[in-house]
């Protein structure tokens, strides 16, 4: 079965390019005519993702891979992991920098909004060992591709 | 994707004035643009009428699919729809001055958008307003006023078309009370009417003048600025040789236009006036786009309000303009400081219109989609695939040889078949090298 990846390399701190990968996925997937709404949840868990690891995660690799019926995505990031997931997962809880919160960012609504926007999500992390958020989007419902 | 014109139905091309230079290439925001057969420019289907190549075409090449000034008003009614962009191109004339220049240059009515701003604005507050507690439209909504910005998102951004505001843009509010108001009449006489929108840029588009629609039907044809403007001066000067200075009569309320409305054509103006605390202004096209994909990414939900132009300084910014968007702006001012700022229209009238749903847009995100969506066939996975290998085999750098606007472009056009691969010099020539 035909699948296509595409990979992107997140720095950390670089508060400038975060959402670079976003937009690309976003055209890719605009080409191939993905239903807009699934396109726009996409993206936005993507651009969540990238901020995750600019704010906390140290450098980072994104992982997109296309399938007919489905789409993953994997950020994976060299940080300090999460402590406690469950409180990490509830909105409005934040452990991010005064700098991050000085721009604007780290309401504390990143993985809840990846929640909220994904179809399955799963966070896999142990002390020293980075983060890794893998995110599930079936097409079914909405409009698949060729 | 099918045929490839000469013009779009915002521009026209001149073959003969062409240069090849590919400036208009790299500009164009929806990469509408291919040089075919190393000797000729195309247009593929996708112009959102921007004006970009226009601006970029040093050749005069690339021209607004306007309608010329001729024998305007010598066998019909014509009437000038006016914005206030036009007065801000005029350093010492006053808008009324500026509407009975174009009487003079054989237009029966000028009609100053002014009023129309004034209500596009309040239904606009009222709908956002109402949108706190309804919640029907997504936030931020954005602003239907430019064209441009509305056919960019139906093209590029289709999740954001049910942020677009349904509220009626100014000119389809003049257009309409002139329709149902001033044309009956005439008509009525057997007379005919055309209406001229003197426009600052050519998203108006193509438009012919049609003798046979009906009143209502009547399309309103586009003038651009720049076209009307030498013979507009003339006549404006020699008004202005005739009476006093309006700089030196101190009379406030002389004309209908009000510095609210002169206000509109400068970027920020928009909402300026508007009174929505959680609102934003962004010109310039590339700026327009980056803040469209913030937006889709997910941010700036706190945001109510987002007034997007395509050009920079605003409609001021608009390539058919006559005069330099700074010194238009510097016009603006001045205009502010003789009329300062204010409403006119009662509050309870313009409510009582709101009510009855005068100010509702037509325009579904459906129609939108269907008159301004993408129409490029969607691409496999397979195809995908295709595209990512051709364009690892090109350099990337986007030299534009091959006629496409990037590499990425090149290798999608390759992939669709509407071009060879050995169009591009760096994979020819490497294929040659292997051969020895």
């Amino acid at each position: 079965m035909a699948s296509l990846r595409k990979s992107f390399f997140i720095k950390a701190r670089d508060f400038a390019h975060a959402g670079e990968a976003s937009i690309h996925i976003q055209n890719l997937l605009k080409s191939m005519h993905l239903d807009s709404a699934l396109v726009r949840r996409i993206a936005i868990c993507c651009y969540e993702g990238e901020m995750n690891a600019v704010i906390h995660g140290g450098d980072a690799n994104i992982h997109v891979d296309i399938e007919t019926d489905h789409l993953t995505l994997e950020i994976a990031d060299d940080g300090p992991g999460i402590e406690d997931i469950a409180r990490a997962m509830q909105p409005g809880y934040s452990t991010a920098s005064e700098e991050a919160r000085e721009m604007g960012f780290g309401a504390g609504m990143g993985l809840p909004n990846m929640k909220n926007n994904s179809d399955d999500i799963r966070i896999e992390c142990a002390p020293g060992q980075g983060t890794r958020v893998h995110m599930m989007f079936l097409y079914e419902a909405e409009r698949g591709i060729a | 994707m099918t045929s490839e014109p000469y013009t779009t139905h915002y521009v026209r091309f001149d073959e003969s004035r062409c240069t090849l230079c590919a400036a208009c290439l790299k500009v164009c925001p929806t990469k509408a643009i291919r040089i075919r057969d190393r000797s000729s420019l195309r247009f593929v289907d996708q112009c959102i009428g921007c004006g970009a190549c226009i601006q970029a075409c040093t050749a005069g090449a690339i021209t607004a699919a306007t309608c010329k000034p001729e024998n305007i008003g010598q066998d019909h009614v014509a009437i000038a729809l006016v914005s206030p962009v036009l007065y801000a191109q005029f350093p010492n004339a006053m808008p009324k001055d500026v509407l009975l220049g174009l009487r003079h240059m054989g237009f029966h009515h000028a009609i100053d958008m002014s009023i129309f701003l004034e209500m596009f604005q309040f239904a606009a507050v009222e709908f956002i307003r109402r949108n706190r507690i309804s919640q029907v439209a997504p936030w931020p909504l954005i602003s239907p006023v430019c064209p441009a910005v509305v056919r960019l998102i139906a093209f590029q951004f289709p999740s954001l078309l049910p942020h677009v505001l349904p509220v009626l843009r100014p000119v389809a509010l003049m257009a309409r009370e002139v329709k149902e108001r001033l044309i009956p009449g005439y008509e009525a006489q057997g007379r005919q009417v055309v209406l001229y929108y003197i426009n600052p840029c050519p998203t108006m588009g193509e438009s012919t003048i049609d003798r046979t629609a009906a009143p209502r039907q009547k399309p309103v044809v586009s003038i651009g600025i720049n076209d009307l403007y030498p013979e507009l001066k003339h006549r404006v000067d020699k008004i202005l040789s005739e009476v006093i200075p309006f700089s030196e009569t101190h009379l406030e309320f002389e004309t209908c236009a009000t510095g609210n409305a002169a206000l509109v054509a400068m970027s920020g103006g928009e909402i300026a006036s508007m009174k929505i605390e959680k609102s934003l202004a962004v010109p310039g096209l590339k700026e327009t786009i980056r803040y469209l994909q913030k937006i889709e990414m997910g941010l700036f939900e706190d945001v109510e309000y987002f007034e997007f132009r395509t050009c920079r300084e605003g409609c001021l910014g608009g390539v058919l303009n006559a005069v330099d968007k700074y010194v238009a702006k510097s016009n603006v001012h001045r205009m502010l400081n003789v009329y300062g700022l204010g409403r006119r229209i009662p509050r309870n009238t313009i409510l009582r219109l709101y009510e009855k749903g005068s100010f509702q847009t037509d325009r579904s995100v459906s129609t939108l989609t269907t008159l301004f969506g993408n129409r490029k066939p969607a691409l496999s996975l397979e195809q995908m695939q295709q595209i990512e290998q051709i364009h690892d085999r090109t350099t990337g750098w986007c030299c534009g040889a091959c006629g496409a606007p990037d590499c990425l472009t090149f290798a999608e056009d390759v992939v669709r078949g509407q071009t060879e691969l050995d169009d591009c010099t760096w994979i020819s020539n490497s294929k040659t090298h292997k051969g020895h």
